[in-house]
């Protein structure tokens, strides 16, 4: 049974000898590949490749995370504080990548509702999709397309509070810019899916450890009923839907799977989103991914990775519908021997 | 319009700008004391606010809008509040997100909640070094410091915070005050911070009773 086949069972709820693992997006940082490959890390043209492929096949990973590429950056000049190139991206909010620092906006899409009404997305003709179609054509690994939706993105692009704010103050300016997001990643799930993407996945963070950032009401006034037409779309390409988010989902988990999504991800412990207990209350509707905190992969030592993964696979494992991941990537400050740890229980645990 | 507690509570509570504009001008050419207005009308209302947020009753949404009420209130209170000989001493707090950490939803949460808390706080954004921190608290003469962090790696960086402030002999009094995802207890202790929020409201708190 290769790892592709492993995946769609988990998503079928058929309980499989292994339980299958893997990471969504980029999975794991340069940093942690460079470590656990060693001297076999490739420094060539096709590295990328090459060094996701390599990874994959030495912890027994089942899932490649891939997508569409947007046409490349456009260089705009030299950030006053850091000293870094600003960049804008093909959604037209600009950005920059202070020393030692993760992305940062320096100026959102509109600073106004109006300018809002009168932005428009990027051109989907000009992204490309051959990423997706190497991984389908070359590999066993079950090939997850990531996007985005309109949640998530639409606060990237805006700025965060006020994004929050404008859910309240221009409501309906809000409701159509949703719109507009997902229609631009609906065009790029269905180029993910005719490239061969084994499944979609939509990342979409809505929550914070404490619950969801906004009222549940309003995302289901405002935001699911388009994310379910979204979703209904994908899944006419005959590929189903993963979800991403961080945080507390619990009290919207029915309503993402009335939008029709097949596998939750992330579920991270410290927002009480424990497999086994969401398991036995939506089993039946959902299968998840995830679950090991990244931070005990980061702080934790062999034993406790081992002990937590081996708990996990015992509680989460029957019936299928289960698939071991961390609940968000593999960060470059995890402890490699705490990442190999993981993948070899989840190896050694067999039926 | 008559102009009741219960009114500039629910003006707060809307996060009715227009509202509480013209119910604080109105208050004050009435000849209400502003610390009065603030301290009986505008952080009880405030004070709902964050417990509802707490309670899931309110969201970040309508936390924004209330916060934003707040501080038209406070702004328009501030000229009235110098010189008054029944105002309170105001406490300043520095805040800010670790160096090499860009993520600031958690330490804006703070900064928000902490203004609706009628604290005046000094945001420092976010990848902030830790010289940075000593310099704006002796610059503003703050006496308690927020520092925030998302990351597990960047979380290591509060200790050069804690470090930098203990062994300065002007400021090693500070009381600083750490919070983000990584973060616990357990590891506030282990690098000799004041204390340790895992929420937003729960910072307000421990800043209040730091001022206590």
């Amino acid at each position: 049974m290769t790892g592709r086949d492993n995946v769609f069972s988990a998503i079928n709820r058929i309980e499989t000898t292994r339980v299958p693992i893997g990471e969504i997006g980029g999975g794991y940082t340069d940093v942690i590949i460079k470590a656990v490959l060693g001297e076999n890390y490739d420094q060539g043209p096709d590295a990328y490749f090459l060094n996701h492929q390599r990874i994959r096949e030495l912890l027994g990973a089942d899932i490649v995370g891939a997508r569409v590429l947007g046409p490349p950056v456009e260089i705009l000049g030299i950030h006053d504080d850091w000293g870094t190139e600003i960049f804008k991206d093909f959604w037209g909010a600009t950005y920059t990548q202070p020393p030692d620092a993760t992305v940062q906006l320096v100026e959102s899409i509109a600073q106004s509702p109006e300018a809002l009404e009168a932005w428009r997305p990027p051109d989907v003709s000009r992204f490309d999709s051959s990423q997706v179609k190497r991984w389908k054509e070359t590999t066993d690994f079950f090939v997850l397309a990531t996007l985005n939706a309109g949640f998530d993105l639409g606060y990237e692009l805006l700025g965060f509070e006020r994004f929050m704010m404008w859910t309240i103050q221009a409501r309906d300016t809000m409701k159509r810019y949703f719109e507009k997001l997902i229609e631009t990643n609906l065009s790029l799930a269905i180029m993910s899916a005719k490239a061969g993407a084994d499944a979609i996945l939509i990342a979409d963070d809505l929550a914070f450890n404490t619950g969801t950032f906004v009222d549940p009401e309003y995302l289901r006034a405002d935001y699911f009923p388009i994310l379910k037409n979204m979703v209904g779309e994908i899944k006419k390409q005959g590929v189903p839907v993963f979800f991403h988010s961080d945080g507390d989902l619990r009290t919207v988990i029915p309503d993402l799977i009335d939008c029709g999504i097949d596998v939750l991800q992330s579920c991270d412990p410290n927002a009480n989103m424990d497999i086994p207990t969401l398991k036995a209350q939506y089993g039946k509707d959902l299968a998840f991914m995830g679950n090991i905190d990244v931070d005990l992969l980061a702080n934790g030592d062999v034993k406790e990775v081992e002990n937590t993964t081996r708990n996990l696979i015992r509680d989460a494992r029957r019936g299928g519908g289960f698939i071991l991941g961390t609940s968000n990537v593999v960060a470059s400050y995890c402890q490699p021997e705490n990442l190999i740890a993981m993948y070899k229980v989840a190896h050694r645990e067999l039926k | 319009m008559t102009i009741t507690p219960d009114s500039i509570q629910q003006a707060i509570i809307m996060g009715n700008v227009a509202s509480i504009s013209t119910a604080v001008n109105q208050l004050l050419s009435t000849g209400v004391n502003s610390q009065h207005i603030l301290d009986e009308q505008l952080l009880p209302g405030m004070a709902i606010v964050g417990d509802r947020f707490k309670r899931n009753e309110m969201f970040l949404p309508q936390v924004l809008m209330s916060a934003q009420a707040m501080q038209t209130a406070i702004d328009i209170l501030k000229p009235h509040l110098v010189g008054n000989s029944e105002a309170r001493q105001r406490h300043t707090v520095i805040i800010g997100t670790v160096k090499g950490d860009m993520h600031d939803i958690g330490k804006n949460l703070v900064r928000i909640m902490l203004v609706g808390a009628g604290f005046d706080v000094i945001d420092l954004g976010v990848n902030v070094p830790a010289q940075k921190f000593l310099e704006a608290t002796s610059q503003h003469q703050a006496s308690i410091v927020c520092v925030s962090a998302l990351l597990s790696s960047t979380m290591n960086n509060m200790k050069e915070v804690v470090q930098a402030f203990r062994s300065s002999s002007d400021l090693n009094g500070t009381k600083i005050l750490i919070g983000g995802a990584p973060v616990s207890r357990e590891f506030s202790q282990s690098i000799g911070a004041d204390g340790y929020a895992p929420t937003a409201p729960a910072a307000v708190e421990l800043v209040q009773g730091f001022c206590d």
